[in-house]
């Protein structure tokens, strides 16, 4: 491989904020989808917005994402300019950080929908959660990158990361939050298995998790009814299956062109969460098969990038995250396609660069940037 | 990548396990899940697009209807008989109401004043408040709609609502009622024309299809509109001409009255040459514009019913009898009358003739008859020698019964079929029945005898009954029918009602042309049957139809009176359907009016039969018909001079110039007052009344303004009837005709005994010609 002397240089100097050039086609990808996503907020929430008595203005979501979209980018950009070892240097920081704010945020979290998933931080609310994520792949790369060898062992390989996960996933279902602990335990295993764990234990791991799985549809009601609505979400359509029933409208009636941008009628008042959770139905609606398609191969062109990236990262720390990141990513928007297509029974899991939420939209930008600040130390060929 | 593993600062390097699992995710999470996340959008808008598209549209969609209108029914001269006009339905929203924070006792109060509907009622409605649909008032008029409009407008109401909607009026309310039929709330035909053509009235709904949020509002900024205009129904245009049907209609009442018929009257007049029905009448009738509504006698023993559940059902039981169509959906035994389809049977078949003659000894056996238990003619003693025309004359049974048998029953079953009476299949131990096939709904088919037992030629006794019209039962549309083609030149006519579809453009869209079903008998049979029925309304001796008689024309016809069987049966008292059929004029028929009066009581004294009710009924209704058709009437002397007459103006004549004129008017005079100049005259100018009346001449006097009391006429001669009331300085005049005014009884009169009346005061009455020779039931 080459490379020519300046990167060396840069590379030489660690601690400065500028190394080698940031990926270009990932970043255009994250602005692309971004910039997709933020158009298709403005399309799909603009009835809500309109129809809200409190509300009445139309653009009222779009401008706040906006704001947050153009936040974002300049978080991502000053992301990709701190160096990897300074994530490394604060990773179990920001993971003591994370979990105390899951401590916190069942004490003086904000209520909805029968959990205290929200801080309130006065101009807007933030789901520690998402901190958490990402607070469980920089400590695990970290651990991992220490460990070295020891991976396979259980002692190391695997006990002080179930200990983690433990701790964080209980302070997640104590929410409850039933996505973002999947989310964190998948993310955890991904790292884990990556990191070099025997994958007799993702076997032993993934049969516990069954089992568990199994007891808790059987004796937990709100569970064994999501599985019921997910197998059948017709046989209640005015109660648990609506929203579900309504997403396949949407999708459904965009057909292969679908009805145009602006055209959804799903989302005057049918469709629930229609800018949030459930934003991909409305593009479906709107764009039809063919955008959504684009819009999938889209996201996939990032993960697969993301992924490339890291295999091509030059310290274990940076392939790490970068992998722990786009495996996030990856399942972050699987899961939420998944679920409005009712692959998967109903959770909420909200699309990346799409779904309107401040907070969660700049931690998603952030995690680019740190894939970004990666690559810079990644020669291009 | 060797020159970053140098140096303690740089982190040893992805491993090639760690590389080879991370490429294990990138193609599970980066391609394979997405691959299938493709596929999993392909099926659900590819290939489920339609079964999404419609549920989702399902809900999305608001369709508005738009009305089309509703064609109207005009009857042959193009008077309307139904038509449609416009009304509102008069809604509210309580979703609206709330939304909208409306006052909702506002609303109720404001909307039952103006509608004067209950306040409570309206109220409650408002509390349903999910509901974006809650009726107040339907078929509303539009002055009432007008304030309902201002009231929204003032208090700015978005709970109230307003939808066009029509309504169905009747101008001529129970005219032709079950020809014409009503419509339900929802506008959709429930009988009659109204129910047979009510597709082609109907017309095609328009409709806006707008796409809706789930708050049931318009989209934002989101075009979906589509507009379907409404195509409004197509007009029908009748046979029925409503002068006519008013004629028959206010006779049939009249007989109804007269003869206190207990169970309903019907009426046909059809024209004998394109089997148009001209009216078609079925009393006790109802008003179409409230169809629901029964008769007083009705509503009495509903209302003095002891459960609701009764009172429903009493109710349902007039209204189902009042909106029945006797015309049609009710057989009888048509007795006599069908006495002409044996006649022309016989006649064509060559087996009897003219000038054939039949004895009758009051008895008659045929095969099949136990020894003394054949059948009595009606007139007991016998009608004797007489020709073929007299044996119709006399309506005599023996001497059907005798041409029924030279017909034989496989013969009578064949013309039978081909008057369309019957239908003859395979099958012979069914029993043969078939129907006219009009454009009318609740026809009934006719009940006969199955061919075996018909055929047997070990018993003739079931054609002997059928011969003069028993044993089987017919609508009173299918006899119209045959008799038509017996008199019309031979051919069996296709009845029907409506003669044009016309579309709302006016634009003729179909027309009846006469539909000739089959020729039955020849134009030389047809003429010797009119020749005959003449006779029988003609020959004031003879004839057992004289009471249909009306001077000045050519009638002819055929009385019909006939037991009720399952009444006999039951062992009530004996209960008749009296008939007559008359075609006239009797040279050239234009029409034929069938007349059928069901259970005439006891109480009355007139002689029940259908040549004391069915007839003067039918002569009643053709004199008022034939010269509203333009038939020339032809007067003998005699009729001339018993004709009533119109009195002339005397007044201010001298005495003398009065009783000539008088004279020559063919009236008589009566002075009272001893001046010379005629100062006042009872009755009055252009009064008509019966010939040789006296007319009183004031020769400076004046009439008393004393009233007199109404005396009883009936069964005084006519004659006699002048005089009673002429010395009352009462008037009389016949409705039908006069023909021997020394003979003619009064059989009802337009003025009830009793009723104080003034001098110069006319009455009608209605005459027939009693003979007691001619009483019977024939």
């Amino acid at each position: 491989m080459e490379y020519n002397n300046d990167r060396i240089a840069d590379y030489s100097d660690e601690e400065t904020f500028s190394r080698g050039r940031i990926d270009i086609p990932f970043l255009l990808l994250t602005l692309l989808l971004l910039t997709i996503g933020v158009i298709m907020v403005l399309s799909a929430s603009f009835p809500r917005a309109y129809y809200t008595a409190e509300i009445k203005t139309p653009t009222y979501y779009f401008t706040r994402q906006l704001i947050f979209a153009l936040g974002g980018v300049g978080v991502m950009l000053i992301m990709s300019r701190f160096p990897m070892s300074l994530y490394r240097r604060f990773s179990f920081v920001i993971l003591a950080a994370s979990v105390i704010l899951l401590m916190a945020v069942l004490v003086i979290g904000v209520s909805g929908g029968g959990a205290r998933r929200w801080i309130n931080l006065g101009f807007t609310t933030f789901q520690p959660s998402e901190i958490a994520k990402i607070g469980v792949i920089l400590a695990f790369s970290t651990m991992i990158c220490r460990l070295k060898g020891k991976m396979k062992t259980f002692r190391y390989g695997i006990l002080p990361f179930a200990v983690i996960l433990v701790v964080v996933v209980g302070l997640l279902v104590a929410e409850p939050h039933l996505s973002a602990s999947v989310i964190t335990i998948l993310i955890g295993a991904a790292l884990m298995f990556v990191g070099g764990a025997r994958l007799i234990w993702f076997i032993g791991g993934a049969g516990g998790i069954v089992v568990i799985g199994a007891i808790v549809v059987k004796f937990f009601a709100y569970a064994s009814s999501r599985i019921t609505t997910w197998l059948d979400p017709f046989a209640d359509m005015s109660g648990d299956g609506y929203q579900i029933v309504q997403s396949l409208y949407s999708i459904g009636s965009g057909g292969l062109m679908g009805l145009g941008l602006g055209q959804s009628r799903q989302k005057y008042l049918y469709l629930p969460e229609e800018h949030n959770d459930f934003i991909f139905s409305v593009v479906c609606e709107e764009l039809g098969f063919v955008g959504a398609l684009l819009i999938l191969i889209l996201f996939a062109l990032l993960i697969c990038r993301g992924y490339w990236l890291a295999m091509h990262c030059t310290d274990r720390y940076s392939f790490l995250v970068c992998t722990g990141i786009s495996t996030l990513l990856a399942i972050q928007v699987i899961f939420n396609i998944a679920v409005v297509t009712n692959l998967i029974p109903c959770t909420g899991i909200s699309l990346p660069f799409f779904s309107y939420g401040g907070t969660a939209l700049l931690l998603q930008m952030a995690e680019m940037g740190i894939i970004l600040s990666a690559s810079r130390s990644i020669p291009t060929a | 990548m060797a020159s970053y593993e140098n140096g303690g600062k740089t982190p040893r390097t992805p491993n090639r396990m760690m590389l080879r699992r991370t490429l294990f995710l990138l193609i599970v999470c980066g391609i394979v899940a997405f691959i299938v996340l493709a596929l999993r959008l392909y099926k659900l808008q590819v290939i489920d697009h339609d079964y999404y598209e419609n549920l989702a549209l399902e809900q999305q969609i608001r369709q508005t209807a738009i009305k089309a209108d509703r064609g109207t029914i005009y009857d042959c001269n193009g008077k309307v008989l139904a038509m449609s006009a416009d009304v509102d339905t008069i809604y509210i929203s309580p979703a609206e109401i709330v939304m909208y924070q409306e006052d909702p006792s506002l609303i109720a109060s404001g909307l039952s004043e103006i509608l004067g509907l209950d306040y409570q009622k309206i109220y409650e409605k408002t509390q349903n408040t999910k509901s974006w649909y809650q009726t107040v008032a339907i078929k509303v008029d539009e002055t009432l709609a007008d304030q309902v409009r201002a009231f929204k407008k003032q208090y700015g109401l978005n709970g109230v609502k307003i939808e066009a909607d029509t309504k169905r009026y009747y101008p001529y309310s129970s005219l032709a009622a079950h020809v014409i039929g009503f419509v339900g709330t929802d506008n959709s035909g429930l009988s009659g024309i109204e129910m047979k053509y009510n597709n082609e009235l109907t017309g095609t709904t328009g409709r806006i299809v707008r796409a809706k949020n789930n708050v049931g509002t318009d989209l934002l900024f989101t075009k979906f509109e589509d507009y379907y205009d409404a195509e409004n129904g197509n007009s029908v245009v009748l046979s029925i001409d409503s002068t006519i049907q008013y004629y028959v209609e206010k006779h049939l009442q009249q007989a109804i009255a007269d003869y206190d018929i207990r169970n309903g009257a019907a009426a046909i007049v059809m024209d004998v040459k394109t089997g148009g029905i001209l009216a078609m009448a079925s009393l006790g009738s109802y008003d179409l514009n409230n169809y629901q509504k029964v008769s007083d006698a009705a509503q009495e023993k509903i209302d003095a019913a002891e459960t609701p559940e009764q009172a429903a059902e009493l109710l349902s039981y007039y209204q189902q009898r009042q909106w029945r169509n006797k015309a049609l959906s009710d057989t009888y035994e048509p007795g006599s009358t069908f006495k002409i389809i044996t006649l022309a049977m016989a006649l064509e078949e060559n087996v009897a003739t003219i000038n054939d003659h039949f004895y009758c000894g009051g008895y008659i056996e045929v095969t099949g008859d136990r020894p003394g238990q054949g059948r009595n003619c009606w007139k007991k003693t016998g009608h004797g020698d007489q020709t073929l025309t007299q044996a119709v004359q006399h309506s005599c049974n023996c001497a059907f019964i005798t041409i029924g048998q030279r017909v034989g029953a496989e013969t009578f079953y064949k013309y039978c079929e081909a008057f369309g009476l019957l239908t003859l299949t395979d099958n012979k131990d069914a029993t043969p029945s078939a129907m006219t096939g009009i454009d009318l709904s609740g026809e009934s088919g006719s009940i006969w005898w199955s061919q075996n037992v018909f055929y047997n030629p070990q018993n003739k006794t079931q054609l002997a009954a059928a011969s003069f019209g028993q044993t089987f039962t017919i609508t009173p549309l299918q006899l119209i029918t045959a008799v038509s083609a017996c008199v019309n030149g031979g051919s069996l006519m296709q009845p029907y009602l409506v003669s044009e579809i016309v579309a709302d453009d006016g634009t003729v869209l179909s027309r009846h042309e006469p539909v000739v079903v089959r020729r039955v008998i020849s134009e030389q049979t047809s003429a010797e049957v009119r020749e005959i029925l003449e006779k029988v309304v003609g020959d004031p001796v003879d004839g057992t139809g004289k009471n249909a008689y009306v001077a000045g024309y050519r009638i002819g016809g055929k009385t019909g009176t006939s037991e009720k069987v399952a009444q006999d049966v039951a062992g009530g008292a004996k209960e008749y359907i009296v008939s007559f059929i008359g075609v006239a004029p009797a040279d050239d028929p234009q029409i034929a009016v069938l007349v059928l009066l069901d259970t005439p009581s006891n109480e009355t004294g007139i002689y029940i039969s259908g040549g004391q009710m069915g007839a003067p009924t039918v002569g009643h209704m053709m004199a008022d018909i034939l010269p509203y058709l333009g038939v020339e009437a032809n007067y003998t002397d005699t009729e001339k001079a018993n004709m009533d007459k119109t009195v002339p103006n005397l007044t201010g004549m001298t005495v003398e110039q009065a009783q000539a004129a008088l004279t020559n008017a063919g009236l008589l005079s009566r002075v009272v007052g001893s001046g010379s100049t005629v100062t006042a005259q009872l009755p009055l100018q252009n009064s008509v009344v019966a010939a040789n009346t006296q007319v009183i001449l004031y020769a400076d006097a004046e009439p008393s303004a004393d009233l007199e009391q109404m005396i009883d006429l009936t069964n005084l001669t006519y004659a006699n009837a002048r005089d009673r009331l002429g010395y009352y300085g009462l008037f009389i005049r016949a409705e039908g005709s006069v023909t021997k005014p020394e003979s003619q009884l009064v059989s009802a009169q337009s003025i009830p005994v009793g009723t104080e009346v003034e001098h110069g005061t006319v009455v009608y009455v209605s005459l027939t010609t009693t003979d007691s020779s001619m009483l019977g039931r024939y």
